[in-house]
């Protein structure tokens, strides 16, 4: 698949409130996907293989249309664990479904924002980038607290419902249907599929 | 020393002289009538509902000399740091972040609609923050100030629970301070929304912020709770 000329646009992802980005621009040129805590231990805890399969399918695909890749995770490097503990070591890795391209960016935070003393917003500005997918666990936790200050520096967000997983499935729904309150407070929600729909030449 | 509540802040004595009283954006444009939210056709009587048991809670702060925060979300009048999806989304749902209003310019610093309700506005001393964004700390001072205070735990009220009370609580909590929300002291437009807001903090056990009323924090600032 080639990514569309620069300038030109991807069809607009059919997402709520509104159809996706708010200017009807987006492209490689000016889109990452942003995936967050796809860590093995978050995956376990929260029973989230079926999000993760979708994340990982939406990696594929964006990958495939050069949409540049940034992963988020915890930091609980192995050093920080007993020496003989490895199930926590295993924990800390990505999870067993994802496979980050080689030019995937990664991130390491410590606490349960991808942007909080990190370099994440730089990297994404001093590559262009103005709209973000972003998938990731836990909906309510990570994924949402990075996507608000997403908003908050401007950037046009766009989660990817199913492939995120919350604390909670009520949680998820609660934390996406506050995403979309007062038209989009805090950016669009869409399924992979639309995602796929929009990314497919007509 | 009193305790705040039985499960808020960890059992630990609230030190009234590192806990900051933070209310979120009272404003005419989100929580009065002829404000923004008044003017785009939604229901205000839930924003409006907590002003009496903030005022209580603010009440009780300023009688036991707590430091008191005040926040306002507002853009400069030339909207510079206004992003556009923002003003978008704001003009697709009615009613635009800078366009003209009834109380004028919708969320301009110096409009009408922009400033603190009367029945809670700052006294001389107290701290003002003009945010741009729904986070409190999003490109503000706010961190440095309460640092320089040596204010370690944030007792946050205001509205709307589900936005911008939510963003402060989730950035407070990444920089290490201690958040309680009253939740008599914070409503959202939707009560559906705010009720997911308590249920969400109560996630990983209160990880981001734990939950307590005007009462217990009354109690503990006036010196009438449990021996610590």
């Amino acid at each position: 698949m080639v990514p569309p000329e620069p300038g030109l646009s991807y069809k607009s992802v059919a997402a709520n409130p509104y159809a996706w980005p708010f200017d009807g621009q987006w492209s490689s040129a000016d889109t990452a996907l942003l995936l967050l805590g796809l860590q093995q231990c978050a995956v376990d805890a929260l029973q989230a293989r079926e999000a993760v399969l979708a994340a990982r399918d939406l990696l594929l695909l964006a990958h495939e249309h050069g949409i540049a890749i940034y992963a988020a995770r915890r930091d609980a490097r192995p050093e920080k664990f007993a020496s003989d503990d490895h199930v926590a070591q295993a924990a800390w890795q990505w999870a067993r479904d994802i496979a980050l391209p080689e030019d995937a960016h990664t991130i390491t935070h410590a606490g349960d924002n991808a942007f909080y003393q990190t370099g994440l917003e730089n990297s994404l500005r001093s590559a262009g980038i103005r709209n973000l997918l972003i998938a990731g666990l836990p909906t309510d936790g990570l994924v949402h607290a990075t996507q608000r200050t997403a908003n908050d520096m401007g950037f046009e967000c766009l989660a990817i419902a199913d492939a995120c997983a919350g604390t909670t499935p009520a949680r998820h729904a609660a934390q996406l249907r506050i995403t979309t309150f007062g038209n989009g407070l805090f950016g669009a929600v869409a399924d992979l599929a639309a995602v796929r729909a929009a990314l497919t030449p007509s | 020393m009193a305790v705040l509540t039985s499960s808020w802040p960890s059992l630990r004595p609230l030190d009234i002289r590192r806990t900051a009283l933070v209310i979120i954006d009272m404003q005419v444009d989100f929580c009065a009538p002829g404000g923004w939210v008044d003017q785009l056709g939604e229901d205000v009587s839930n924003t409006r509902a907590v002003i009496g048991p903030i005022s209580e809670a603010l009440a009780a702060a300023r009688a036991a000399g707590m430091v008191v925060v005040h926040t306002r979300e507002g853009h400069k009048a030339d909207l510079a740091d206004l992003p556009l999806n923002k003003q978008w989304r704001t003009r697709a749902h009615g009613l635009g972040i800078g366009d003209m209003g009834a109380s004028g310019r919708i969320l301009v610093q110096g409009e009408p609609g922009w400033q603190i309700i009367p029945e809670l506005t700052p006294l001389p001393g107290e701290i003002i923050i003009d945010k741009p964004g729904k986070s409190s700390f999003h490109a503000t001072d706010l961190e440095d100030q309460l640092r320089a205070l040596e204010i370690t735990c944030l007792v946050v009220t205001g509205v709307t629970s589900d936005c911008c009370v939510q963003s402060t609580i989730r950035d407070g909590f990444e920089r290490g301070f201690e958040c309680v929300l009253l939740a008599d002291c914070t409503a959202a437009v939707e009560t559906d929304n705010h009720l997911a807001t308590l249920d969400i903090l109560s996630a990983f056990g209160g990880r981001w912020g734990k939950i307590s009323d005007r009462f217990a924090f009354q109690q503990a600032v006036s010196g009438g709770g449990e021996g610590a």
